[in-house]
């Protein structure tokens, strides 16, 4: 689960790639690589066989500046697809706060999509995770070639119950960031819901804001320099290069000219989804986002326990909507 | 194993890094990283300016996971230390608690056995200051309802859109 981390005011998400062999989860991660400027990302580290078969996972971090005057990361990994590698997969689900299941198209791998989301399903089972609060994205892969399952198909197998899905290329990046952007927005939303980015702390990230000059964090400073000389004076480091927080500058422009946007989504008419049920909820949905108990609009496919899932409700409702309408 | 999200607070962080320093310090380290089993890193000391810290926690995190694994298969509960021998550089990782992980880095300016005993120590200290964390996260969270949701939402869509709209 994700890492909340107060005195350096960082948050850290994990998301997984998760699909059959093949079905083109690294090339997300790659082409994630290609593109994202080097600031915002780290290197990616792929653990692979010698023909390029993911063995235990691929591993890209990312680093998205603040939120909320929090440090916002993500760590997207992938598992290896070939069903014989299983206990590897199941290592990386460990801790999961996002998953995309990214979904061959081909007509021929079908089965093994249905087999791999069971197997999905699966793994979270024995972790005992409650698989209804992992949020989750399908990504339909490899539109570009022939002999492809409809969307509806794909669909009906693999979601009917209708998470967002989003059509890709992942060689050209096609439906790449749309993927990866909707999934992180997800697993944010859950973050928030859950109170990780609290209140108690605004008073700092006021601050933030208001001064240019970004304070260092207070425990991440010279103390460590000094160890560090003591240790090895050759190639002490500055005081001001150690720090645990990342860099990245503040954007108060872009954390203020929100307010007319989310207005204006108030008034967004619902369209393209298939909802169960629409959560009817008194007064502002966006004052005060339903909690885990409310009404269900979601609920998982693959499982056979058919548990239904809880909580998203309107809050992610007009999200998908956003989303898919863009 | 429950879903549960590792929160650390700023008065635990300056106790950690407290006994982090110590560690460096008494085994004569070169540096050392917390990390979460879930590969992230909870905060590091010492000199690792050069270091990637960020994809070390993870494939620290991921060498445990396998390591426990493989425990588990020779039917060991848990390998509790892990030691990897360089040439010039070796890392000695031991389990603190449930969900986090020690790593230290050292050379041969000191001994296995020096790192061994106060890596030790150390994750014990480290293990306390943990469940503290623990117990205050549970006091802290139930009560304070959020009124941001709106705000907070947007601000997550604009930044999102700069970061992964793609460059032309
Ligand atoms: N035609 C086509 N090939 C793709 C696409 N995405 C991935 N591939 C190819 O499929 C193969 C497997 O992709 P990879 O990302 O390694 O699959 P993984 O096992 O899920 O990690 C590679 O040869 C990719 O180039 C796509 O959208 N279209
Ligand atoms: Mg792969």
């Amino acid at each position: 689960m994700a890492s909340i981390n107060y005195a350096f005011k960082e948050i850290s998400c994990k998301i997984v790639f998760y699909g059959p062999g093949l079905s083109g989860k690294t090339t997300n991660l790659q082409y994630v690589h290609l593109k994202i400027p080097a600031k915002s990302r780290g290197e990616l580290i792929s653990l692979a066989t010698d023909q390029d078969r993911t063995l235990y996972f691929d591993f890209l971090p990312l680093d998205i500046g603040k939120i909320h005057g929090f440090s916002t990361k993500f760590q997207l990994y992938t598992v290896p697809g070939q069903v014989y590698y299983n206990a590897t997969r199941k290592l990386v689900l460990r801790g999961v706060d996002g998953l995309v299941f990214v979904a061959d198209s081909q007509k021929s791998k079908m089965d093994e999509n249905v087999e791999s989301l069971q197997n999905l399903a699966d793994n979270l089972g024995e972790y005992g995770y409650s698989r209804e609060k992992i949020p989750l994205v399908f990504q339909y892969n490899k539109r570009d070639l022939s002999l492809l399952n409809s969307v509806e198909e794909l669909q009906q197998a693999l979601n009917p119950k209708g998470y967002p899905h989003f059509e890709s290329v992942a060689t050209k990046g096609v439906g790449v960031f749309d993927t990866l952007k909707c999934i992180s927005k997800l697993v944010l939303d859950q973050a928030k819901r859950k109170e990780l980015f609290p209140d108690r702390k605004m008073e700092v990230v006021e601050a933030d804001k208001i001064s240019p000059e970004r304070t260092p964090s207070p425990v991440a400073t010279a103390g460590q320099a000094t160890e560090a000389a003591i240790l090895s004076p050759a190639d002490a480091p500055t005081p001001t290069a150690q720090t645990t927080v990342v860099e990245e500058e503040t954007v108060p422009v872009a954390e203020k000219r929100t307010t007319p946007r989310e207005v204006a989504q108030e008034n967004e008419p619902e369209v393209g989804l298939k909802v169960e049920e629409v959560p009817q909820k008194e007064g502002d949905p966006m004052v005060q986002p339903p909690r885990q108990e409310s009404p269900t609009v979601i609920s998982w496919s693959a499982g056979k326990s058919g548990k239904r899932a809880k909580g998203r409700g309107f809050f992610l409702w007009r999200l998908l909507n956003k989303l898919l309408n863009r | 194993m429950k879903q549960e999200d590792l929160v650390i607070y700023e008065e635990q962080i300056e106790k950690i890094e407290g006994a982090l320093k110590r560690l460096i310090k008494d085994a004569q380290a070169k540096c050392v990283l917390l990390v979460d089993k879930d590969g992230h890193l909870i905060t590091r000391q010492g000199f690792t300016q050069s270091l990637d810290t960020t994809a070390l926690a993870a494939l620290l995190a991921g060498s445990f996971a396998s390591t426990r694994e493989i425990a588990r298969l020779v039917g060991e509960p848990e390998f509790s230390v892990l030691f990897h021998q360089g040439k010039k550089d070796h890392i000695h990782i031991t389990l603190v608690g449930e969900r986090t992980i020690l790593a230290v880095i050292f050379d041969d300016r000191t001994t296995i056995g020096m790192v061994r005993l106060y890596a030790k120590e150390t994750s014990e200290d480290l293990e306390r200051i943990l469940s503290l964390a623990h117990r205050e996260e549970a006091m802290a969270k139930p009560e304070g309802k959020t009124d941001r949701g709106s705000e907070f939402s947007t601000s997550l869509e604009s930044r999102l859109d700069d970061i992964f709209s793609e460059q032309p």
